[in-house]
């Protein structure tokens, strides 16, 4: 029997990541992945002052920005003990649905669709036009998407000063209130912005694409008409199922969701438990009501200094320590579980936590697999979009005020989770005499990059990479699809160190 | 013939690069078709193989691939004992690259704050320093006397991000050979040679001492909140965000995040002071002087202004 073991370094995940795998007849048995490189964030927040997060972290990521803004902010809000006004809460959850709804479609076109170019795909009958649609920087959906998302992240730049790295997140709001007219502009840019992400992307009207609800009206609605199938969306079906997207990349079947976008008090956007996107953990399509106090992370294989079991983030430490002699440790980082358990976050998670009747159904029908996570990606924005309209619309109406001042924050506790566009982000923090005493992060990279834990069980990319086969171990275009369906951002485990390790064995590239 | 760019990320967020994107008129991809270039490799955009990339490696070290301009973002690591191992690439640590491929490039260009002077990181357990300062100090990871091939030294493009003119205006005068004059930080003096301060719409009050001790109340966030706009240089307030506005316009401090000493060690959001006077005073004036001025300014400042009654 061929059995080999191989190191897979991946670029286009937003920072370096290697995959080890063992593979045996051209599947892989077993896979190991390991981080990147020590940026040391957490423990450079230390000391620093007790406002500094919203300054740093969001620097931690150029992409989820915002993101890691509002989870700073939100985790002061819980150590001030104040409350954020309700137009507060509008510019603050608008300004992150912006962010989600760009990162989306830039991943669908610019990271993960730019796989179907591989030469692996040259006999696909559909290669040439996925050359023609996504080459990069040229190809014409990857020329649409930068303009087009570009535009639509004006409404950051209108309500925070600028997109990436704003702090216009502060604890009790927002630092002010943008006037009517501005945001009478950002419904325009979003309005210009729906207008295109129907035309290219979905190929019909938002409306139409919600009423599919099963896999029978996927296949109804990808035969109904030429825009569908000609549609990013249609295509990437298209191509997903000639290449049996489906069929790799399952995981543990876990999925965990924060929760995420708070309604105000007042608004006509619906949600579950006060949030749009629901919190939950689920089994398969059983869902458990989340608790965060149930998040642990464990360093048995990571290298840091070593405690039993798994630690809670607001007990959590950050000590590197590695010689690389250390037997089972072989990444650096850490090994974040919920109730003990690894899972997997972002589009999909919130589609099975939030009970998508689709989602429900291709989930049950083909389980976990890597097209169903881009779906889910590619068709999040359509369930963003109009309560992100309804938020604006309110806030022109309402207007109202958008700080509530907190006062100095001398000694506090607090958490701030928010969902990214890759999914559950978390950050800690707890305060003392005015300034941080302790700061820890864990990304959605995090859960997904993760090594196994105390008891040896794989994180999600490792679940998902093993059974995968690879037709020409030279060129695993596999693996990079399970990997990036994930939407990796590497450059967010702010803990992980590449060790830089070469252990002779087999590189190879995807 | 096209001008051939190899953009490395370091000890880097992807910031940058996705500042870049904002790039309008020409945007990216326009501007790539203008300049004619040759993308030979970007960790976020291309589709090279990583196989391909340790080909190009190979090749461009040798000096059979030629190379216009390297573009580096991020800190160089050099961490932990100076071995750089917190970042490396195929098993070697990522800063040997760089200055391998430093001394092959005709240009080098820092983008960001980090990869010019270190950033975040440079005072950390993980030994960040910039290409060529170490904050303030000449020196940093190549050296002070190093200069590319051009004759240039590492042309520095703080900010933390970048503007996408600042790296797309000094990409067309490289690619083009328009002069670019440098500052003493090496910093070209067409998108550094200004304080953020000049074009914020916030200059009447400064003007008049009308400051903003609570967020909201729309004045100078300068006294109270540690606006570092008169003492950092930038764009932000001459050719805006987005196409649209800027941070201090809306009411969010500017961090200085251009400065070589970027992210400060002390508190943000707060204006370090003695008796109510920074203490650090917009660039280049008297603190008497100063103080004299500030005293009839608040005097002086007009209702519609103490008022708040202006719509800025």
């Amino acid at each position: 029997m061929p059995r080999m073991t191989m190191n897979v370094p991946l670029n286009r995940v937003e920072g370096d990541l290697e995959v080890k795998v063992e593979m045996e007849d051209g599947v892989v048995k077993d896979a190991w992945s390991s981080g990147t490189m020590y940026r040391g964030f957490e423990n450079m927040l230390v000391g620093r002052g007790a406002l500094d997060g919203l300054v740093m972290t969001p620097r931690i990521c150029g992409i989820c920005t915002t993101t890691h803004l509002t989870a700073a902010a939100r985790a002061l809000d819980m150590a001030a003990g104040v409350k954020v006004p309700d137009a507060a809460v509008r510019v603050r959850n608008i300004a992150l649905m912006a962010e989600h709804v760009q990162s989306d479609v830039r991943h669908g076109f610019l990271m993960f669709a730019v796989d179907f170019l591989n030469p692996a795909y040259k006999e696909n009958t559909l290669y040439d036009e996925a050359v023609k649609r996504y080459q990069p920087l040229k190809g014409e959906s990857a020329a649409e998407t930068v303009r087009e998302t570009k535009r639509l992240l004006e409404i950051i730049a209108i309500l925070g000063g600028q997109w990436p790295h704003s702090s216009f997140m502060v604890p009790g709001g927002v630092v002010s209130m943008p006037s009517a007219t501005e945001l009478v502009q950002c419904r325009h840019l979003l309005a210009n912005y729906r207008k295109w992400y129907e035309s290219r992307v979905l190929g019909c009207t938002v409306e139409r694409w919600l009423d599919v609800k099963s896999a029978k009206d996927l296949e109804t609605w990808l035969d109904e008409s030429t825009s569908h199938r000609d549609s990013d969306l249609g295509f990437f079906i298209r191509f997903a199922r000639k290449a049996n997207l489906h069929k790799i990349g399952k995981g543990h079947g876990n999925f965990l969701s924060y929760g995420s976008l708070p309604l105000p008090e007042q608004t006509a956007v619906g949600g579950t438990d006060g949030m749009l996107v629901p919190a939950g953990f689920a089994t398969g399509k059983d869902v458990q009501v989340f608790d965060q106090a149930m998040i642990a992370e464990h360093v048995a294989h990571s290298w840091f200094i070593d405690y039993e079991g798994g630690k809670h983030p607001s007990k959590g430490e950050t000590r590197p320590y590695a010689t690389g002699n250390e037997g089972r440790k072989y990444s650096w980082a850490k090994a974040p579980r919920y109730d003990g358990r690894p899972a997997e976050t972002g589009p999909l998670a919130e589609m099975v936590i939030s009970k998508s009747p689709l989602f429900a159904d291709l989930l049950e029908r083909e389980g976990p697999n890597v097209f169903l996570r881009q779906l889910a990606r590619l068709v999040r924005s359509t369930t963003i979009m109009p309560a992100m309209a309804t938020w604006l619309n309110e806030a022109v109406k309402e207007g109202g005020a958008c700080y509530n001042p907190p006062g100095n924050i001398e000694d506090g506790e607090g958490y701030g989770l928010v969902e990214a566009a890759r999914g559950a982000l978390g950050h800690w923090i707890k305060i003392k005499g005015g300034k941080i005493e302790r700061y820890q992060i864990i990304t959605p990279t995090a859960w997904h990059a993760s090594p196994r834990d105390s008891d040896g069980v794989r994180g999600p990319f490792e679940e998902s990479l093993a059974g995968t086969p690879v037709k020409d171990p030279e060129n695993p275009v596999e693996m990079g699809h399970v990997v990036r369906s994930f939407d990796a951002c590497l450059v967010c485990t702010v803990h992980s160190i590449d060790g830089g390790r070469d252990m002779g064995r087999l590189r190879v590239s995807i | 013939m096209p001008v051939t760019l190899y953009w490395l990320q370091c000890g880097a967020c992807s910031g940058d690069t996705i500042s870049l994107l904002n790039s309008e008129s020409p945007d990216l991809v326009e501007l790539a078709g203008l300049l004619d270039i040759e993308l030979l490799w970007h960790p976020s955009l291309s589709n090279t193989t990583l196989k391909g990339q340790r080909e190009l490696t190979e090749r461009l070290l040798s000096g059979e691939q030629r190379l216009d301009v390297l573009c580096i973002e991020g800190s160089i690591i050099r961490g932990p004992g100076g071995t750089g191992m917190y970042d490396a690439t195929d098993g070697r640590p990522k800063k040997d690259l760089v200055a391998a491929l430093a001394q092959k490039a005709h240009f080098v260009v820092a983008v960001g704050t980090c990869a010019s002077f270190g950033g975040i990181g440079a005072d950390g357990e993980v030994e960040a320093t910039g290409l060529q300062f170490h904050k303030w100090t000449k020196g940093g990871f190549l050296g002070e006397d190093f200069v590319s091939k051009s004759g240039l030294p590492v042309v520095n493009l703080p900010g933390c991000p970048c503007h996408c003119d600042a790296v797309s205006g000094a990409l067309s005068a490289l690619a083009t050979g328009a002069p670019v004059a440098l500052d003493e930080y090496n910093r070209p003096e067409n998108w550094y040679g200004m304080m953020v301060h000049q074009g914020c719409t916030r200059n009447e009050y400064h003007e008049y001492r009308v400051e903003e001790a609570e967020f909201g109340e729309k004045g100078c966030l300068f006294f109270y909140k540690g606006c570092h706009g008169p003492i950092a240089h930038g764009v932000c307030n001459k050719l805006l965000w987005n196409r649209r506005t800027s941070k201090t316009r809306v009411g969010v401090p500017c961090f200085g995040c251009t400065r070589p000493d970027f992210p400060q060690p002390y508190p943000f959001f707060q204006t370090r002071n003695i008796e109510g006077i920074p203490i650090e005073l917009p660039h280049g004036l008297n603190r008497a002087h100063y103080m004299a001025y500030k005293g009839m300014a608040a005097a002086a400042a007009p209702d519609r202004l103490k008022d708040r009654k202006t719509k800025i």
